[in-house]
């Protein structure tokens, strides 16, 4: 029996979603993911969470912002 | 007011950073405040100042640092929360990144190398003016003193429709939700979430422990999770059963 369970997974659900377990970790997370839909709807979530932010947090810097930071650049 | 490009950094003082990262947070936040336009571990490494002339310098700068400014801009403006401000962040933080850009060396993460100059800026400058009662013993507090959620969905069919209301969300709550939880929080869950940044980079740049950084990303993503259910049952999407204690009457 390979598969690490919930309690493991849910533990390392945040780690899992932001790259930073162990090979082998990702390799066990991955596996009960596969495995079990309660995690993933979990996984889901904070998944869901992630990419709404990415997608909100989207912007471009004003234009008389950029002007005023290169000219200070050349002013020096 | 931003800082003049002429001003430089006291490269002098440095080799006490270590000690003096130990002493009493007030002493180091006015420390730090002298220094946070250098990279302490290039100085510390020996790394070679550039010799580039100060023509191709700007040149290199220009191609090298400006194209971040969207993005700096846009976590300037998770961090002050208004456009003014988060406009005199940004130029302040080109102009010390500018200042010390010799000292960059090349090859390592710039865009670590802005982010540890911008987070430095605005902890020490703008953050002193809106410091709110609890900034220094945030991470003391507990979820409930927060108002998080005391449990989230259980079962799976809730769970996939709290994914489903979440993502239905306008723009506009889910940065109003990310701008409401504490700062140290929003600044962890910001640079894990939408800079994609490691752990151990995000400790570097808000220059704290890696288990500290786990702490405030877990429980601001707590929170904001808990904010985004509420914002969710208000536009009457199905997520109802995610109801934070303090929205429930």
């Amino acid at each position: 029996m390979t598969d690490c369970g919930c309690d493991k997974a849910k533990a390392e659900l945040e780690e899992y979603l932001h790259r930073e377990l162990s090979d082998e970790d990702f390799r066990d997370v991955t596996e009960h993911l596969e495995n079990c839909a309660d995690c993933t709807g979990e996984h889901l979530v904070g998944l869901t969470m992630t990419l709404k932010m990415q997608k909100a947090c989207q912007e471009k810097a004003p234009d008389e912002l950029r002007t005023a930071i290169l000219t200070q650049l050349t002013e020096v | 007011m931003p800082t003049s490009l002429l001003e430089r950094p006291h490269v002098e003082s440095f080799e006490m950073d270590d000690e003096k990262l130990t002493e009493p947070e007030q002493d180091h936040a006015e420390i730090e405040a002298e220094f946070d336009a250098i990279d302490s571990e290039d100085i510390r490494r020996g790394a070679t100042r550039s010799k580039l002339p100060p023509a191709e310098l700007r040149a290199l700068f220009e191609e090298q640092a400006i194209p971040f400014m969207d993005q700096l801009y846009a976590a300037a403006m998770r961090m002050t929360r208004n456009p003014a401000d988060a406009g005199d962040l940004v130029q302040e933080t080109y102009a010390k990144a500018y200042a010390a850009f010799a000292q960059f060396q090349q090859g390592t993460n710039l865009k670590a190398w802005l982010y540890r100059i911008l987070t430095n800026t605005f902890i020490n400058g703008y953050r002193k003016n809106q410091r709110s009662p609890y900034q220094n013993t945030i991470d003391d507090l507990e979820d409930w003193q927060l108002g998080a959620a005391e449990s989230l969905t259980q079962g799976r069919s809730t769970r996939s429709a709290e994914a489903e209301a979440i993502d239905h969300l306008p723009d506009s709550d889910v940065k109003e939700a990310l701008q409401s939880i504490p700062e140290d929080f929003r600044l962890a869950v910001y640079l894990a979430d939408v800079e994609g940044f490691a752990y151990q980079e995000i400790a570097d740049i808000m220059k704290t422990p890696v288990g500290t950084v786990m702490s405030r990303l877990h429980r601001g993503r707590r929170l904001l999770r808990g904010l985004l259910a509420d914002y969710a049952r208000e536009r009457g999407f199905a997520a109802a059963d995610t109801a934070s204690p303090r929205s429930t009457t």
